[in-house]
């Protein structure tokens, strides 16, 4: 970055102060020896890593978490992936319509629907918190499967699929062997990015949590708000850790940048 | 696979998303259990009459404004920067802007607990340089929550801003440029105008995510600076007031369709003009 634009320059290092720095001192403060978040940290320990690795709630949180994280994102992508094919490649009434309201849970608040999973499942129909976190959960990651796969899918050729039906091949064979290879890319970034945010959700599991079953976010959340010492910095350096592979995989396959931010560089 | 068939492919989709989102989400809206669509229009207009709900309305909407207008006018240089330079960092700077993305919202907001809190490093900071005697009350307070949104939402602004400034042709920055325009002029001329748009949709993206928020009220405002995502879980977890909390969601659903409305319209005019 050149200084030939000062203001525009100063401006954008502030706003990557504003990102990064944070961050910093959550991993500086993790390695304190002391036992508050105070900074300057008090010498160099690994104590609060061991704390955390050795404090159940959080390890069953974590747990619990992925196994969330997971199932939601392979039943986004097998409920959302046919719902593509539907969309483009079927003579669906109304496909506009099908289409907005598959992505309309990306508008709506997700403390309101959680609110609505927690009061009409939860309360109304006495369903347990797992099953209704799944349910929240799928149903938030459905607009990605069908956004990302359909922008896939947009770009693959139908006459691909036409030419292997007239050679022979059955609808089923057809979309395994021709249309299934095209969509992987989209596939895969879909699931990266469904797996991502199911992880890191808090306001719609928030409602949905119980003892049996507590997600990590919220987990950290309620231990912040009783005890103020650094085990959380430690848990949130861990969190940063697995992040940082996440984001490494995704730009080694399909591009950072493409996956995340929807730019083609 | 263009069949009358593949259209039945959307049916589980369908399924899951009446049964799992939208019956729930308008049942609760307008009928709780044991309460009357009339109870939730009655909660609905003394929140709107009362002084005490009007100011937690009133901060979610203003602060919402306070973090778009700045994640804006951060975000859209870095935008800007990062979209018309040439050197290899910025693709780096790009990938550094985006990762935090990924990063989980209480990771993220935790570290300004640390940065503002007590003990935290800017009271040390201000202290340590005799600037002030006692550190001062950051964190509980709205620059608190300011400061949490902004670093939340920034890195969706700058996305959404690159990709409309990539889109501008650089020959368009030369081409004024050679016509004698200063490099001041050509930007707020040719780049800003012609890169709008994504503005907009960033501007939308921050306010809708600005005002349903709720990690970072809860951690850096506390229980002092309330807002209506922290005001909504109090009703639905603490007191149990159905007709409250629906009344509140309705208010912050409301809120957002309204400026994502609003954006399509404003994004339609200037497609067509």
């Amino acid at each position: 970055m050149k200084t030939s634009r000062p203001v525009a320059a100063s401006l954008a290092v502030a706003g990557y102060i504003v990102m990064i720095v944070p961050i910093l001192f959550v991993v500086a403060t993790a390695f304190t020896g002391g036992s508050t978040l105070r900074f300057p940290p008090e010498g160099f320990s690994l104590r609060w890593f061991e704390a955390a690795l050795a404090y159940d709630p959080f390890i069953d949180a974590l747990l619990s978490s992925l196994q969330l994280a997971l199932l939601a994102t392979v039943l986004a992508l097998v409920i959302g992936v046919p719902v593509t094919l539907a969309i483009h490649r079927g003579r669906l009434p109304g496909k506009g319509l099908v289409e907005g309201l598959f992505l309309s849970p990306l508008i709506v608040p997700e403390l309101v629907v959680g609110l609505a999973l927690y009061q009409q499942l939860m309360i109304g129909l006495r369903l347990d918190n797992f099953p209704v976190l799944l349910i929240g959960h799928t149903v938030l990651m459905l607009p990605y499967a069908v956004r990302v796969t359909g922008a896939s899918l947009a770009l693959a050729d139908p006459g691909l699929e036409e030419a292997a039906r007239g050679l022979g091949a059955s609808p089923v064979r057809a979309f395994f062997t021709v249309t299934l290879p095209l969509l992987r890319p989209g596939i895969f970034s879909a699931g990266l990015l469904s797996f991502v945010t199911s992880f890191n959700n808090v306001p719609l599991s928030l409602l949905l949590q119980s003892r049996d079953f507590r997600t990590l976010p919220v987990t950290m959340l309620d231990y912040v708000q009783q005890s103020y010492d650094p085990m959380v910095a430690a848990t949130s350096t861990i969190i940063l850790a697995g992040t940082v592979v996440i984001a490494v995989i995704a730009e080694r396959t399909v591009g950072f940048a493409r996956i995340f931010g929807g730019i083609n560089r | 696979m263009v069949s009358r068939r593949t259209g039945l492919l959307a049916l589980p989709g369908l399924a899951l998303l009446l049964a799992g989102f939208l019956i729930p989400s308008i049942a609760m809206l307008f009928a709780p259990p044991g309460v009357s669509p009339l109870d939730i229009i009655g909660r609905l207009g003394r929140m709107l009459t009362d002084p005490y709900d009007l100011a937690i309305i009133g901060r979610t909407v203003g602060l919402g404004l306070i973090v778009t207008a700045v994640c804006i006018v951060l975000g859209f240089p870095i935008a800007y920067l990062l979209a018309r330079s040439t050197s290899r960092w910025a693709g780096v700077l790009l990938a550094l802007a985006i990762f935090p993305l990924l990063l989980s919202n209480v990771v993220r907001t935790f570290g300004w607990l640390v940065l503002l809190g007590s003990n935290g490093a800017i009271g040390q900071l201000l202290t340590g340089l005799g600037l002030v005697d006692r550190a001062p009350q950051l964190l509980y307070t709205e620059l608190a929550i300011i400061l949490g949104l902004t670093q939340l939402f920034l890195p969706l602004a700058i996305i959404s801003c690159y990709s409309a400034v990539a889109q501008v042709d650089p020959g368009l920055d030369d081409a004024a440029r050679g016509l004698g325009a200063s490099r001041t002029r050509t930007f707020w001329g040719i780049v800003v105008p012609l890169s709008a748009p994504g503005m907009v949709v960033a501007a939308t993206l921050v306010f809708a995510g600005s005002v349903t928020a709720y990690t970072t009220p809860y951690l850096l405002g506390g229980s002092s600076q309330r807002m209506l995502s922290t005001q909504l879980y109090s009703y639905s977890s603490v007191t149990i007031d159905w007709a409250a909390a629906s009344a509140t969601a309705i208010i912050m659903t409301v809120l957002v369709f309204a400026v994502s409305g609003l954006s399509a319209v404003v994004g339609r005019r200037g497609a067509t003009s």
